[in-house]
Order: structure tokens, then sequence, then C-alpha cells
């Protein structure tokens, strides 16, 4: 798609090399990549094309210091690079052309900006003076980005590439972090700087500084409720994950002993099988985490931003409760749920200064009353998910034997639908950063490259993609960029012949008028060895075990294909719209 | 519905006039009018911006929303008591031979306005105020033939002693000229 044009190129007549260049004078392409060096982007998930050719001719004398990774879609290298992010607690990059080049990033654009992800996406542009002309290949990508960047800028000159590549890296990931969109003009990247290259980093910029400290009177107001609760519950969020403020959480919740659950991103912030852990909240979370938020006085909402998923009718999510909101992003504040004490601050900082103002407590009556809950699920949905007495192996067999073959250690990368609900019930996280998932946006497609990417990102871990029949076809075609960067990403695809989630909905309230959701699939392990890709397919329980260990133990990337119940659903589940106590079990 | 003014101040950069509206527009709010010019301090510029809502707390999180753009420099959101503020308008009137003649007494002392420009056969008349003090204006001049009305935005200042550098983040802020 991204063919250079055949048609000279108008703005052609000045190529670098045929310019007497001063040794200290840098091309805009030049100094854009001394300036990704100094900011220690060691990873470029990317596709040349055009209007990113000068770019490209740069980073060829850049081999040694940027592994640049060639995707195979554009969207990939933005789910590469979100995947690469989240494990890495940086910016992602991503280097892509003009036009289709950019416009297919968009979808992973706005994941990262919904779920605060950062990324540096690196777009070409046609020519300054081709500006507004519907030259070829030109799209106003920054008109097309605003909505859903943190920010972005249009790079024309190649004086400016220094300070803002500075800017955009601290943009990115300073507070809460998000995408950000750098549209650099083919003129800019060819021209000399008219001054020599000097790189500073971004420490500030005078019109956002984002709050880390938290203020003594919140803390104080926060601290008080806390101490006088009855029956406090913490709802721990994505934001625990990016302050990276796992152990100040354990720490707060053991001294305190209020119980935690956690929101979607926020699985793998605490030990499944932490005594203050109760599970997960949300549309297809815990029996007990959800209907209990109707119990406690005092919530304690950390790093997270009561999306309509954990909320349900939000007129009727936790109106007897007081609410401690810490959160780094102040628009979040009173946005969804009014906080009676809003903490604004970096949460790890928050938790820190949190810890001494806050009674030491135990509050095992009021967390008792989760296992109550908990026993009700068992029996009614987690038992006989994993009874193993249907004809089919189920979803939820599939995660419960992975989990315990990974000892919960594993970095769980899923697409979405209900192997995303089946993984995030199922596995036992046992380490921190161990979900990877798109969570706001909830883009299917994702997990294939942003699974590439977390490996790429964590070569010291296993990454397991847990991947739908009808995502995995989103984006399948970067599997060639797994294999031929030999990653050894595993990839187990639950295929139940169907859009699972689209087809559950509309069984249970669309009268079971299956509407578009059956999928004639292809042969995936057949699709899998084109690309040079072992893999194998599991259509039996009995051999469900050996699959999973053949699959962990392959040295180098592997498809396993599972071939799942066709029509099952995932509980619990609380209907769109309905509140949180109208969870269905079945 | 209430009306809000809500007086933005940011860094110069362009495309920020489309972040700051595609935060009323994705929440379907129609902006009344829009302003837009550099303030006393160089460098800064001053976006006012009216709105009619029916809810404090939305606007409240607008307010937020807006401040969140990261050349946002400071945000506020005010009722029409807690500023002063106005309008400006120009009326082009017909004045052809044998027309009904201008009452210009009347439009100076009572409507505080002024015939900015004679042509041949109109005048542009000039026109401060508020809203109703605009309207109350035309609703006089109907007995003639408009040619074109034109309301400017409302500009306002806080009715504060405060100065616009205390709310601005700390640095050295020259004055425009």
């Amino acid at each position: 798609m991204q063919a250079i044009s055949v048609m000279p190129e108008l703005e052609s007549t000045v190529e670098p090399q045929e310019v007497m260049v001063p040794p200290q004078l840098l091309s805009g392409s030049q100094a854009l990549m001394e300036s990704l060096v100094a900011e220690g982007v060691d990873t470029i998930f990317g596709y040349p094309g055009g209007a990113i050719m000068p770019v490209y001719d740069a980073l060829y004398d850049f081999q040694e210091q940027i592994n640049h990774i060639l995707v195979r879609h554009e969207q990939g290298a933005g789910h590469a690079a979100q995947g690469y992010a989240r494990m890495q607690g940086r910016a992602g990059v991503c280097l892509v052309t003009s036009g289709p080049g950019a416009t297919n990033l968009v979808t992973a654009i706005a994941d990262a900006q919904i779920d605060s992800t950062p990324l540096v996406c690196i777009v070409g542009q046609v020519a300054k003076k081709l500006l507004g002309t519907d030259a070829f290949q030109e799209a106003d990508v920054m008109g097309v980005t605003m909505p859903i960047t943190k920010w972005n800028y249009q790079i024309t000159s190649a004086d400016e590439v220094p300070e803002i590549i500075a800017k955009a890296f601290y943009i990115a990931q300073a507070g809460r972090p998000g995408p950000v969109l750098i549209d650099m003009t083919k003129s800019a990247q060819i021209e000399l700087m008219t001054r020599p290259y000097v790189y500073e980093k971004c420490q500030n910029i005078i019109s956002y500084r984002p709050r880390l400290a938290p203020k003594m009177e919140q803390l104080e107001a926060a601290a008080k409720l806390i101490n006088e609760a009855k029956r406090p519950y913490i709802f721990a969020g994505h934001g625990v994950q990016i302050s990276k403020a796992e152990t100040d959480l354990l720490a707060f919740a053991e001294k305190t002993g209020i119980p935690v659950a956690t929101t979607l991103l926020g699985q793998s912030t605490i030990p499944t099988n932490h005594p203050n852990h109760v599970g997960w909240l949300g549309m297809h979370g815990n029996y007990g985490p959800n209907v209990l938020t109707d119990q406690a006085d005092v919530i304690i909402a950390i790093g997270m931003r009561f999306d309509d998923r954990v909320t349900g009718d939000a007129s009727k999510f936790i109106r007897q409760a007081k609410v401690v909101h810490i959160e780094i992003d102040p628009s979040e504040i009173d946005k969804i749920i009014k906080a009676h004490a809003p903490v604004v601050g970096d949460a790890k900082e928050v938790l820190k200064a949190l810890l001494p103002l806050v009674d030491k407590n135990d509050h095992t009556i009021w967390r008792n009353e989760f296992r109550k809950y908990d026993l009700i699920e068992n029996e009614t949905i987690t038992t006989p998910e994993l009874s193993g007495d249907t004809e089919k192996i189920k979803m939820a067999e599939v995660i419960d034997l992975l989990s315990r073959k990974t000892n919960g250690e594993a970095v769980l990368v899923t697409d979405v639908g209900q192997h995303q609900m089946m993984a995030s019930r199922y596995y036992q996280f046992r380490r921190k950063n161990s979900l990877v998932t798109s969570g706001g946006m909830g883009t299917m497609g994702f997990a294939l490259p942003a699974a590439f990417g977390a490996q790429v990102a964590a070569p010291d871990r296993q990454v397991v993609a847990i991947i739908g029949d009808g995502c995995f076809q989103m984006t399948l075609q970067e599997l060639g960029t797994i294999v031929q960067n030999k990653q050894p990403v595993k990839a187990i695809i639950l295929n139940n012949n169907f859009l699972g989630m689209v087809r559950q909905w509309q069984q249970l309230f669309h009268s079971r008028r299956y509407s578009f959701v059956e999928l004639q699939n292809p042969n995936f392990v057949m699709i899998a060895k084109g690309f040079g890709m072992e893999g194998h397919t599991c259509n039996e329980r009995k051999t469900l075990s050996d699959s999973l260990d053949q699959m962990l133990a392959h040295d180098g990337p592997y498809l396993l294909e599972v071939i799942v119940e066709k029509e099952e659903n995932v509980f619990p589940m609380v209907p769109a719209g309905a509140s949180v106590a109208q969870i269905r079990l079945k | 519905m209430t009306t809000y003014t809500i007086c933005i101040f940011t860094g110069n950069t362009i495309g920020l006039l489309n972040r700051i509206t595609i935060i009323f527009t994705r929440r379907r709010i129609n902006i009344e009018s829009l302003t837009v010019s550099e303030t006393e301090r160089h460098g800064v510029s001053r976006f006012t911006i009216v709105i009619k809502h029916e809810s404090r707390d939305e606007v409240e999180k607008i307010v937020r929303q807006i401040r969140k753009i990261v050349e946002v420099l400071a945000v506020f959101g005010y009722l029409n008591d807690e500023i002063v503020y106005n309008e400006i308008a120009l009326f082009k009137i017909s004045t052809p031979l044998g027309s009904k003649p201008l009452d210009v007494e009347t439009i100076n002392k009572h409507h505080k306005a002024w015939v900015v420009y004679w042509g041949l056969d109109y005048v542009v008349i000039e026109k401060t105020g508020n809203e109703t003090d605009i309207f109350a204006f035309f609703d006089y001049l109907r007995q003639y033939e408009i040619l074109e009305f034109v309301r400017s935005g409302r500009v306002a200042v806080g009715k504060t002693e405060k100065g616009l550098v205390e709310y601005l983040p700390e640095a050295d802020w020259a004055y425009t000229l």
C-alpha cells in the first residue's frame, strides 16, 4: 500500500548526497536518529514508504544502536510498540510513512490513548510546499490524530527536530502516559539544520506539569476516611502498574487489612492468591467483588477511571460509599463518580505518603464476606467450567491448565472477547506486570502484535498470546514479523468458530438471532507453517496437557490452536447498562 | 440553560483551536461565540468561549478536560455575574435618497451607538454592549432596512483584583508590546 510513487516526486531536486555537507550540520533525518538514541531508544517498530525514506536512509547508519523491526502492517507496529511500552514502562516508538501508513496506525494510537500507553509515533509527511495540495500519499494526519493523541506536532524544519523529539518523549511518558504523534515533512527530513545539533532532554513544559507528590491536606482527608471506615474496599487499576506501585499497594493493603479488587488492566498488580486479593471487578468480573461494592462504606480507587464496564449503571454504583480517588489525571476526578476525598498524584507517591497516615487494621470479617460469594461462584460457574465433563474443551480449562504449567508467571497478552475474559478469570497471576490487553478500546487483533512487542521488551519472560479465532484473522500477518525476528512468542488460538462475545450477546439479549457471527475459518496451523512457524491443533481434552507442554517447551515461536466448545458463555455477567447488583450467574 | 464563559490561556501553537473545539464537539455542545487574541503577555493567547449548559458539573468537567491539553496554561469557567463582558456589533443600514432619516440623537444617546462609516447610500453603525443591549438596538433599527448585521464573540475579564500573571505558571512573562 505504501508503494513509492513511480511519478518523479516534485520535491526531489535536492537529494542529501548531492549537497556538500559541512561535517557539523545534520540533516533532519540524522538529527532524528541522534535524538532517538539520546532518548535511549533501542527498538523501533516500523514500515517504510515514500514520505519517510530520508529517515530510513539515516536509519541505515544507526543499525548498531537501534533495532528496527519491520512489521507487516502499520497497525502491527502500533500494537507491538504498545506491548513493548507496557512491559518496559517507557515509550514504544513507531516509524511509518505518510497517508495510509499513518492512517493504519490510527487504531493503535486510539488504543494507547484510552489505555494510557506511552507511544512516540513518527510519521512521514509530504514536503512542506506540498502541504494542503492533495499530494501523493498526503493525509491530514495532524487533524486525524488530534482527538486521539496526548499531543501531536508537525515538524516542518530540521532545526526543530531535537527540541520536539525531546518534548515528545517527555509528554508521552510524564504524568498519565499517552501517545504522541510527530508528523515530519519530507523536506524537514532532507534539509540540513542551520545550527549544530545539540540534544537536551525535556525536564518539564511550562503548561504541563503533572502533580506527582500529593498535597498533605488531601492525604489527611483520605486517611481520615480510611481510618474511620468499617468496610473499606480498594479498587486497584492500571495506574498502579504504570507507576510501578505494586509493592506499595501490597504494603498498604497488608497494613490496613483492606480487601483489594482489580480492574481488568489492574490484574497482576497484586498476586491472585494474596489474602487481601478478592478478585476482579466489572462486567465479567467476580461475583463477590461486584455485588459487595454495594456494601462498602469507603472505596479507595487507585489509578482507575470508573469505566462503564466496571460501574455498570454509574448512577447506581457505590451510592452508599464515600470515595477516596487516587489519580494522577485531575480530569478523572468526579468525571464518573464523585470523589469525597480526591488525592491527585502518582499512585506510588500517594501510597507511600499515605502508608504512615493509616492505622493498622484487620478487616478479616469484612474480607470473609467475599469468600461467601466465592463459594457460590465456584459452585455455579468455576467448578462446572473446569470439570471437564463436556464433549469439547472449554476455554476455562485451557487457561487454568496454562496457569498451572507456567506457575502463573507468564505474561498473558490477550485479544478482545470471550477468550480475553476467560484469560482474566482463570489465570492465577503471581508476578506483576503480567497482563497486556486492550481494555478501553477493545481492539480485536491487538494480541498477536502486542505479544510480539512484549516479548521483544521482556526477552526473559514467557509471553503467551491468548487469541480468538476472529481476532487472529485481523492481524495474523504479524506471524511473519515474529518468525523473521525469531521471537519465541507462544500463541494460543481458542477456536470456537464464532465471534463468541457477540454471539453470547445475541443469545442472551437478541433471542438467539445469530447475525453474522459464525466464521468459516482457514487452517490456522497451515497458515502458521506457511510463515515458518511451528504449531498444531488440539481437539481433544486428553491431549490438552501434552499440547501445552509441547508449545511451552518449543524453542521458538509456536502456534497452538485449541478447538473449544462452540457456544459457551462467559459468566458472571453484568448486562450492559444494568447495575452491578443485577449481575447474572447464568 | 445557563450561560458560561470559558476563558482559556494557552501558548501560541498551530492547531490548538482545533484541539479545544474537539472537546466541545465530542460532547455535542454548541459554541455560542468564540474570540481569540493575544494577551498582554508575550506568547500567551486567550480564548473566550461562550456556551449554554444546564449542568454546572458538566461544565466543570469540560474545564478540566481543557486544562488537560498540553499547551493550556490556565482555564476558568465563569457565570455572567463573575465577569465584565462585552461584544461589538456592526449594522449596515440602507439610507438611499428619500428614505427615513436616521435619528442620530437616539442612536447616540439612548443606544450608545455610533455611526462609524458614511457610505453613499448606507451607513455603518457600531454598537458595543451585551447581547441584550445589542438585540434591543437591533429591534430599534428594524424601522430601517438592515443590510447586514454582525456580532463579534464575547470578550470578558474576571471580576477580581488579580492579574493574569498570578494564574499562570511561574515564569518571566514579558508584556507583548
